[in-house]
């Protein structure tokens, strides 16, 4: 009776419906394969590895750190547009799990070396409710520092286009070993550079560079500096306490440091030399010349420490 | 007019009373199982249409008529929840495009519906006016929703509190209403959409509070021992998710635990649904998939058994309302004799008082037939709205 009665109340509530439409097709633009990733490295791969076919979008202002962007619902909206969402996975732009993403298109291009991620040290633990102990703990994010796992993220990329256009697949190989032969060549030239620092010990302006350190095997130390702005007393005296233990004679910034900054490091017998990780859009170049360039600039400053 | 179609309308109007009785049980018995008919074939067809488009449903074992009714009509109790692991389980097969639903929460009267985009591009959910939900704390209105509701793009909707009692329970959520979807004349008109992960905030499984590391959040600090951090009651939660706000909302622990009530899954083709079928079927499986149209065959066949039952009782009274109704008109008739006999002494032929007799009798059945037509009309244009609204209130 009660199955009859529900039966009866759910005809009523059923009443009314059409036929189910078809789902619509993806918005394809120009016809060309649309990539939204969230940072320039991986922006930079979809280009070469795509090439014309595929519109390459990164919608983040070139004044921001990608990592730490939180886009505004009306650009969360152009990412859903997108036929493949590229991320960088290790908890890098944590907007992503705040946002509404198709799932079909997002593709985790650090997800093929989970096993390789670094944790971050220092993170709070804390218990509120009935919820019980938890940490906000994560992972160091710029996997592309350490070129051979931005050789995978690469692998990941040009996968996840050539699942888009099949027909492409032996011009999307030809792209991927071509980037692949640019991405060793730098760090055969970051091994070698580290051959010549031979376990000294490094500074770093701020804890961004674990892949770096990992994958050379550096004697490294993290800062919190800004490249923009002036340290305060209490910073140049943990500076100094620091250099007692860990006499470094190389500090790498993310950017041009302030030059009163520059100057002052320099009277303490540190070289400043910029190592942009390149998460932003250049304002020239693209972001292989910027890892070349920051790779020049090490190279440099070594032969002038010796 | 002729003679007698004209005596027989002054007569049924002067006698206007009994007339109106007798069309009035004359259009009963003929609407009510025509009615019926008209209303259980269209909301049949209804609820099969919406199962047919619903290949397979996976949930966690239990009623499957609950899962079914709750996943496609958003209706009943919520299912016996599963978690967002057979949503990955079912995408790692390949063989499906696996659409998680959560359901059980409520905005007023309609149905708060977590999922993910692929659900509206599934149902062919075209946006109206606004936006689909972008970030966490936004929502989509069904047609018949924003309509009730009188909501649209940059209002706000609160969600209905779970636990009004239950201090450290599950409080109401403001939701920001962001875009209304096109009428699809399905139940997902009254439904109100939200992502997933906005879905297990309203459930209290994902938060936002002050940072315990900030100066402001010390007077919510029970202990700190090293990187541990003990926060009390007092630490400020967040029940609406601004800009500002939002990048401190997060989830615990590993999210492919988290509850979800239904995987709607799409296998592209029948190869794959049958596969994907036979993958659940292990005796220690926890898990069961279900074609929803089987499932609303099984039910229609019971509302059709009952209908039957029905339409027999009426029949029943139909026939005794057609005897009374005989009966009435032969009172009528041995009633009428004086005026009968002044008719036949004025010079009218029998057969023409029969005729009068005759056409009162047919213009009687003809008024009642023809109220019974205009009124399943009427059935089969709004009887479900005026159904549905009274089975709501």
């Amino acid at each position: 009776m009660r199955r009859a009665l529900l039966a009866a109340a759910l005809l009523a509530f059923g009443c009314g419906a059409a036929d189910e439409p078809a789902a619509p097709a993806a918005d394809a633009g120009d016809g060309r394969l649309l990539v939204y990733t969230v940072n320039e490295p991986l922006a930079y791969f979809a280009r070469r590895i795509g090439g014309d076919a595929v519109d390459v979008r990164f919608p983040a202002p070139p004044d921001v750190d990608p990592a730490l962007w939180s886009p505004p619902p009306e650009t969360v909206a152009a990412y859903q547009e997108a036929d493949v969402i590229l991320r960088n996975g290790a908890g890098y732009a944590a907007w992503i799990a705040r946002a509404t993403l198709p799932a079909d298109a997002l593709v985790d291009t650090s997800a093929g070396f989970a096993d390789r991620l670094l944790p971050v040290e220092g993170a709070v633990t804390h218990q509120h409710g009935p919820a019980g102990e938890h940490s906000h703990a994560g992972t160091a994010f710029t996997t592309w520092l350490d070129p051979t796992l931005a050789v995978q993220q690469a692998r990941a990329v040009a996968e996840a286009i050539a699942a888009q256009q099949p027909e492409r697949a032996s011009e999307l190989a030809a792209n991927l070993a071509a980037l692949e032969a640019d991405l060793l060549e730098l760090d055969a030239r970051l091994a070698k550079a580290a051959l010549v620092l031979a376990g000294r010990p490094l500074l770093f302006s701020h804890p961004v560079y674990q892949y770096l350190q990992h994958r050379y095997g550096l004697n490294a130390r993290s800062l919190h500096w800004e490249p923009d702005e002036t340290p305060d007393t209490k910073a140049w005296r943990e500076l100094e306490a620091v250099l007692a233990e860990h006499p470094a004679r190389l500090l790498l910034w993310e950017a041009e440091p302030l030059p009163e900054a520059r100057t002052r490091l320099e009277k303490l017998g540190l070289r400043s030399v910029v190592f942009d990780p390149g998460s932003r859009r250049p304002a020239t170049g693209d972001w292989l010349s910027v890892m070349q360039a920051n790779v020049e600039r090490l190279e440099s400053a070594l032969l002038r420490e010796r | 007019m002729s003679g007698p179609l004209y005596l027989a309308s002054r007569y049924l109007r002067h006698h206007w009373g009994k007339t109106a009785i007798l069309v009035g049980s004359i259009t009963l018995i003929v609407f009510l199982p025509a009615g019926l008919r008209v209303l259980v074939g269209q909301s049949a067809d209804a609820l099969t249409a919406r199962a047919d488009a619903t290949p397979l449903l996976v949930g966690a074992r239990g009623s499957a008529l609950e899962l079914a009714l709750a996943s496609l009509y958003f209706e009943g109790e919520p299912p016996e929840p599963t978690t967002w692991a057979q949503v990955d389980r079912l995408g790692a097969t390949g063989l499906a495009r696996a659409i998680p639903l959560h359901l059980g929460f409520r905005a007023r009267e309609h149905p708060i519906v977590g999922t993910t985009l692929a659900y509206l591009d599934f149902r062919g959910l075209r946006v109206a006016a606004g936006r689909r939900m972008a970030v966490l704390g936004e929502c989509l209105l069904g047609a018949a929703a924003a309509r009730d509701l009188g909501l649209g793009p940059g209002d706000s909707l609160v969600s209905s509190p779970e636990t009004v009692f239950d201090l450290a329970g599950v409080y109401p959520l403001k939701m920001q209403v962001v875009g209304v979807l096109a009428p699809a004349h399905t139940p997902d008109d009254r439904a109100v959409f939200v992502d997933m992960k906005t879905a297990w905030i309203l459930q209290g499984l994902g938060h936002g509070h002050q940072d315990l590391t900030a100066p402001g959040a010390s007077r919510a600090v029970l202990a700190r021992e090293g990187d541990r951090v003990t926060a009390n009651a007092s630490l400020v939660q967040y029940n609406e998710i601004t800009p500002e706000n939002a990048g401190s909302f997060h989830f615990h622990g590993d999210l492919s635990g988290y509850p979800i009530s239904a995987v709607v899954a799409v296998p592209p083709d029948e190869k794959s649904r049958a596969l994907l079928r036979g993958r659940f079927e292990a005796p220690d499986e926890t898990q069961q998939v279900l074609r929803p149209r089987q499932v609303i065959d099984e039910l229609l066949a019971t509302v059709f058994a009952v209908q039957s039952y029905v339409v027999a009782a009426i029949a029943t009274v139909a026939a005794g309302t057609l005897a009374t109704a005989g009966l009435v008109f032969l009172l009528s008739a041995r009633l009428r004799r004086r005026e009968i006999d002044t008719m036949v002494k004025i010079g009218a032929a029998r057969s023409f008082v029969a005729g009068v007799l005759a056409a009162e009798v047919i213009v009687v059945l003809l008024l009642g037939a023809a109220l019974a037509a205009g009124l399943t009309g009427l059935a089969s244009r709004f009887g479900a709205d005026a159904i549905r609204t009274f089975l709501v209130s």
